[in-house]
């Protein structure tokens, strides 16, 4: 699904959330926080969420740490607001967890958990999750007109927004279902003999990681039960706001061939899902064209000698990223709302930072 | 120092760790020794730098005396409980449910624990036959991933005392733990988030683990090209004939060299030793003549 009305950034800041996604090192944080200080110059109430910020983008904020509550930056008057958080992980999570547990003593027994401390540490996809349920704050808040979401880099779109849903899937109900009644998951099977063999493949996992799965998983399956309900509506509202067509995904990428085959895999993931897709920006873009054979022709000619050299790394760095941006162009139903050329310095300060957002909405 | 048998590569992801990995391997195999790349990364570039389609989970030849393999973690897990369970529709079903999904993922080394005795395979040698490889490079998977597999024989080796997952897991530990045979290789790029990761993830591999680390490899860097008389110079004339794109040229690349060398000192720093720049590749792809280029002094600098 591609919005047929949104062409250029402009288009795209009018929306009511922007979700930036892509692989790592493509500069996704530095452009959420651009995109929503371009939102926010453009006087609307907008806030970023950003997850693991450089310090430089830090430093461009004005902000020497970044929690997890909205923080507000500074801008002149007449423009709009824009208020910064960063996502952590762990906290949030054990945070979620004090909130949607009905009391304090259910709480304490999850965090004691070894398979939660596992899975809030390390599951594949607690910090999606969480990126999810900040957002769904936010939105309840219903202070905000634009919300700018930047995204962990995940090795699957898909990861993102089956995230909360497959968590739920995973610990809740299949836990829940499955210690009640463990051979339901090999259905049909005659129950004593599947009985045996889970109970011979548990021994192995047991062997192998050292603590009781069958125990732990019963002790954090009963005190899941009780987040269950919690947690499933949560989901499935977030669910909802990511399909409304105020919402809008962005793809970010650089022109690098390896980054391009994975922004592509994440078109089609986002497709595949039914998301909204606005359109690609492509981030640190060469675009050095070929010279005349005049050129240069004022400088010393030892410098001129060098300059020429130079320019013609940079002219095939420029042949590749028009090749990778033909490739996004050809392969993605949408447009590419901004093309961004390679920085002397990545920002890092506020008015870098607006520059910044000034070329990503073409200024 | 000689070449090791086994050769870690990581990296946060983006960084270029398939061409290292790919480069070296030609420039080993070149010089005589048998290698195999196996790649456990999520993306399959490898495949593409020597003009195949797709690797296999059975070694394939890229290049004289080099072969590649592709290890799908996921496979191996079905594979083994599929060894265990002895009956493959049993296992199917198994395969097929979330909560089996939920527990391998969840439940901390299994996946990994396969994948590193996967590696023993190639690195064995029989009674009779004598080892098939003479250096392993592991295309290892991002950092923080890559962490988590090194780590995982020693958790198991505490944790599994006897039978025979222990002792697999202590020969593992006993491999990686031998700073002679066994080095790893970290591989960033003049980036502030990239270096701060690698930093990170040596500190938890050298002092945390004692693995043997090499000399870090910054890759993507551009080579000192504009004295600094040149770079007066180049800011000189901006100032006075305008914007010209030969001058544009000229500054990002005296900013991504100066940015180079502030990472570089940063990782000498962190690292006790001096980082192995790799020059950026200035063409639409990597050819078998870059791969040749970055590989011969990467190799010098690695194993003499």
């Amino acid at each position: 699904m591609t919005h047929p009305s949104i062409s250029t950034v402009d288009d795209l800041l009018r929306q009511r959330l922007i979700i930036c996604v892509g692989c790592g090192g493509v500069g996704k944080t530095t452009t959420a926080a651009g995109l929503a200080l371009a939102g926010a110059l453009r006087r609307q109430r907008t806030a970023v969420i950003t997850v693991d910020p450089a310090r430089r983008l830090k430093d461009a904020l004005g902000l020497r740490t970044l929690s997890t509550q909205p923080t507000r930056i500074m801008l002149e008057n007449g423009s709009g607001t824009l208020e910064a958080l960063a996502l952590d992980t762990k906290r949030t999570f054990d945070a979620l967890i004090a909130r949607v547990a009905p009391s304090e003593e259910v709480a304490k027994r999850i965090f004691a958990n070894r398979l939660y401390q596992e899975l809030s540490n390390e599951f594949g996809g607690s910090t999606e999750y969480m990126a999810m349920e900040k957002l769904h704050e936010l939105l309840d808040q219903d202070a905000y007109e634009l919300i700018v979401v930047d995204t962990p880099p995940s090795a699957h779109a898909r990861d993102l927004i089956t995230a909360p849903v497959r968590l739920i899937e995973l610990l809740a109900s299949s836990a829940v279902r499955f210690l009640k009644a463990p051979a339901a998951m090999l259905s049909g099977m005659e129950t004593g003999f599947a009985r045996m063999t889970l109970n011979g493949l548990f021994k192995v996992l047991q062997r192998w990681t050292g603590f009781n799965v069958l125990e732990d998983l019963s002790d954090f399956a009963a005190n899941f039960e009780h987040l269950e309900a919690g947690f499933r509506s949560r989901a499935a509202e977030v669910a909802e706001a990511l399909r409304q067509s105020s919402t809008s995904f962005v793809l970010i990428s650089t022109p690098e061939p390896d980054t391009v085959a994975t922004t592509l895999e994440f078109y089609e993931e986002l497709r595949k899902e039914g998301l909204p897709i606005a359109g690609v920006i492509a981030n640190r873009v060469y675009s050095f064209p070929p010279l005349g054979r005049s050129a240069g022709q004022g400088y010393p000619e030892s410098l001129r000698k060098k300059l020429l050299t130079n320019y013609a790394d940079f002219a095939a760095l420029s042949a590749r990223d028009e090749q990778a941006l033909t490739r996004l162009q050809s392969e993605i139903d949408a447009p590419v709302l901004a093309t961004l050329p390679v920085l002397e310095e990545p920002p890092a300060s506020f008015p870098a930072l607006r520059r910044f957002a000034e070329l990503l909405s073409g200024g | 120092m000689s070449a090791p048998e086994l050769l870690f590569i990581t990296g946060k992801g983006g960084v270029g760790k398939t061409t290292i990995a790919a480069a070296l391997g030609r420039r080993v195999a070149q010089e005589g020794r048998r290698t195999l790349i196996v790649e456990l990364g999520a993306d399959r570039s490898l495949a593409t730098l020597f003009g195949k389609r797709d690797l296999r989970h059975e070694a394939a030849p890229l290049a004289p005396r080099l072969f590649g393999v592709r290890v799908e973690p996921r496979a191996l897990v079905e594979g083994y409980f599929n060894r265990l369970l002895r009956l493959s529709f049993l296992s199917r079903r198994l395969f097929a449910s979330a909560t089996f999904n939920a527990i391998t993922a969840a439940a901390p080394g299994v996946t990994e624990f396969l994948v590193l005795e996967n590696l023993l395979q190639w690195l064995d040698s029989g009674l009779l036959t004598r080892r098939r490889y003479d250096l392993i490079i592991v295309d290892g998977p991002a950092s923080g991933h890559a962490v988590r597999l090194l780590r995982t024989p020693r958790t198991i080796a505490t944790m599994v005392p006897g039978g025979p997952i222990g002792s697999t897991a202590r020969k593992l530990l006993g491999l990686l733990a031998d700073h002679q045979r066994t080095r790893v290789l970290l591989v960033t790029i003049p980036d502030e988030m990239a270096v701060n990761e690698t930093v990170e993830v040596h500190e938890a591999l050298a002092s945390g683990l004692a693995l043997n680390l090499t000399r870090p490899v910054l890759n993507r860097v551009f080579p000192r090209r504009f004295s600094r008389e040149e770079c007066q110079a180049v800011d000189a004339f901006l100032a006075t004939h305008g914007p010209d794109p030969l001058l544009s040229a000229a500054r990002l690349q005296i900013c991504a060299r100066h940015d180079a060398e502030r990472h570089l000192s940063r990782l000498r720093r962190a690292f006790g030793c001096f980082p192995i720049g790799v020059r950026q590749v200035c063409a639409d792809r990597v050819r078998h003549s870059d791969l040749d280029q970055i590989g011969r002094p990467l190799a010098r600098a690695l194993f003499s």
